[in-house]
């Protein structure tokens, strides 16, 4: 299981990564494409929607199982990230560089967790 | 570690209810408890979560026989539910969620009642080999279900009358359906009744997670709650979302050209077609969009529309025959 010491994370297995002033990329962490399997499919919302901190953006979906994404800003959607629509297993080959989408206007980002505490939440779930 | 068992059986046979009375049971149950929900639909196609309506069913013929769709939350392909089908879900905090177990039970109850059946793999429960139920999973945070499908006395012949299962030339994005080998449970225990089964389950469940289940009483259900999520499960922004919009396409070469179709559709009906072609006779290409808008996305009303270009040599009547071919072939491809 990787977990990139740049990167900031959410109990929900979301990673974020800070791309600008107010502006971040947000994907799925290794453990939780090692824990779904081989995706099928990924839903993403569209450039310009909210999203709000701890509500679902998006799902991904893997045999027959669904799973939601959720953001851990508020923020707008600045892009998406298309190539995973044709490639959903992008995520499955480098989860940290298969980012889903990019959101701006990023109101405040506490509560995040650092490395070392999502480490525990996967310790904890595994 | 699960310590409070609960059930309830859906005396609703309207699949919007009961999809809303899921998602309702998912986000209440408790850290420590297990819910198990039993409910069948009347007529009705259920589309996984990020499938095409437009390329899995036959919508026109849907709405014409009064049947239903609906998307649930779940993953895989699309299935048609009739009154000889059971559903049942298993609803848990992620901690719990057990699939081996959880398949455990129905493997159970399906002993209790004399047949004999394997799991084939997380999704479906076999006998003799042949699929009598699929299953589906879904997660929300720590919110996990687990449902499939039992078939026990469904029509067979009526499985696949409203799907596209193999419609490998309506291109779009999306999850695709796999035609499987069915039976039905019935064929191999001929006293077999709904009631029956749903016993048995009940019966199973607890046994394999040693607790007495309690039944969840309507008065405990919140009304107001479930009459909302019926009405998002019953819309059309969840059923046919946009982003399927421009994503059904039929393409063919033919001896005058290649023709390639892009169908934009809301609700069924064509909001706007795009035509492109490299036939000499674009006149008749240029006709296409004009004459389909507004029209319904089924086999007659399109060839319809294509009789009303007006022919003005051999050519453009091969072209229209040819295209009339092409519209049959995709939307009848199953």
């Amino acid at each position: 299981m990787k977990i990139l010491k740049d990167l900031m994370y959410t109990k929900t297995h979301e990673w974020i990564k800070m791309t600008g002033d107010k502006k971040a990329k947000i994907g799925l962490t290794d453990f939780a494409q090692d824990s779904l399997g081989s995706l099928v499919f990924v839903n993403l919302p569209e450039v310009g929607d909210e999203v709000s901190k701890d509500d679902s953006f998006g799902d991904v979906e893997s045999v027959k199982a669904v799973s939601d994404v959720f953001s851990p800003v508020n923020g707008k959607v600045s892009a998406i990230n298309e190539e995973l629509l044709d490639s959903p297993e992008k995520i499955n080959e480098s989860a940290y560089d298969a980012w889903l989408i990019e959101v701006e206007d990023i109101e405040e980002n506490k509560d995040l967790l650092t490395p070392e505490q999502y480490e525990k939440v996967c310790n904890e779930e595994a | 570690m699960i310590r409070s068992l609960k059930y309830i059986i859906s005396k609703n046979t309207v699949p919007y209810y009961n999809l809303a009375l899921e998602e309702y049971l998912l986000f209440s149950t408790e850290p420590d408890e297990m819910v198990f929900y039993l409910w069948q639909n009347k007529n009705t196609v259920v589309i996984g979560r990020n499938q095409n309506p437009y390329r899995e069913c036959k919508i026109s013929d849907i709405k014409k026989d009064g049947s239903h769709i609906v998307r649930r939350l779940s993953g895989g392909g699309a299935v048609y539910h009739d009154s000889g089908n059971l559903n049942f879900t298993f609803l848990v905090r992620h901690e719990n969620n057990d699939v081996n177990k959880q398949l455990s039970v129905i493997l159970k109850a399906l002993q209790l009642l004399g047949i004999n059946a394997q799991a084939s793999g997380r999704n479906d429960i076999t006998v003799d080999g042949k699929k009598f139920s699929g299953n589906a999973f879904y997660r929300s945070k720590d919110y996990c279900y687990h449902h499939g499908t039992l078939l026990i006395d469904v029509d067979i012949e009526n499985l696949s009358k409203y799907l596209n299962v193999s419609a490998s030339k309506l291109k779009s994005k999306g999850v695709s359906s796999v035609k499987s080998r069915v039976a039905n449970l019935k064929d191999y225990k001929k006293d077999l009744t709904i009631e029956t089964v749903k016993d048995a389950l009940l019966s199973a469940v607890s046994e394999v997670y040693d607790l007495a289940p309690q039944r969840i009483l309507d008065e405990e259900l919140d009304k107001n709650k479930i009459r909302e999520l019926e009405n998002k499960f019953s819309s059309n922004y969840f059923i046919y979302p946009n982003k399927f919009n421009y994503q059904i396409e039929m393409q063919e070469r033919f001896p005058w050209g290649e023709i390639q179709l892009l169908f934009n559709l809301k609700d069924n009906i064509i909001e706007s077609v795009r035509a492109y072609s490299d036939a000499l006779d674009e006149q008749f290409i240029l006709y296409i969009p004009e004459v389909m808008k507004d029209c319904l996305f089924s086999e007659t009303s399109l060839i319809d529309a294509i009789d009303k270009i007006p022919l003005k040599n051999e050519l453009s009547h091969q072209i229209a025959t040819d295209i009339k071919e092409l519209i049959i072939k995709n939307l009848n491809e199953s």
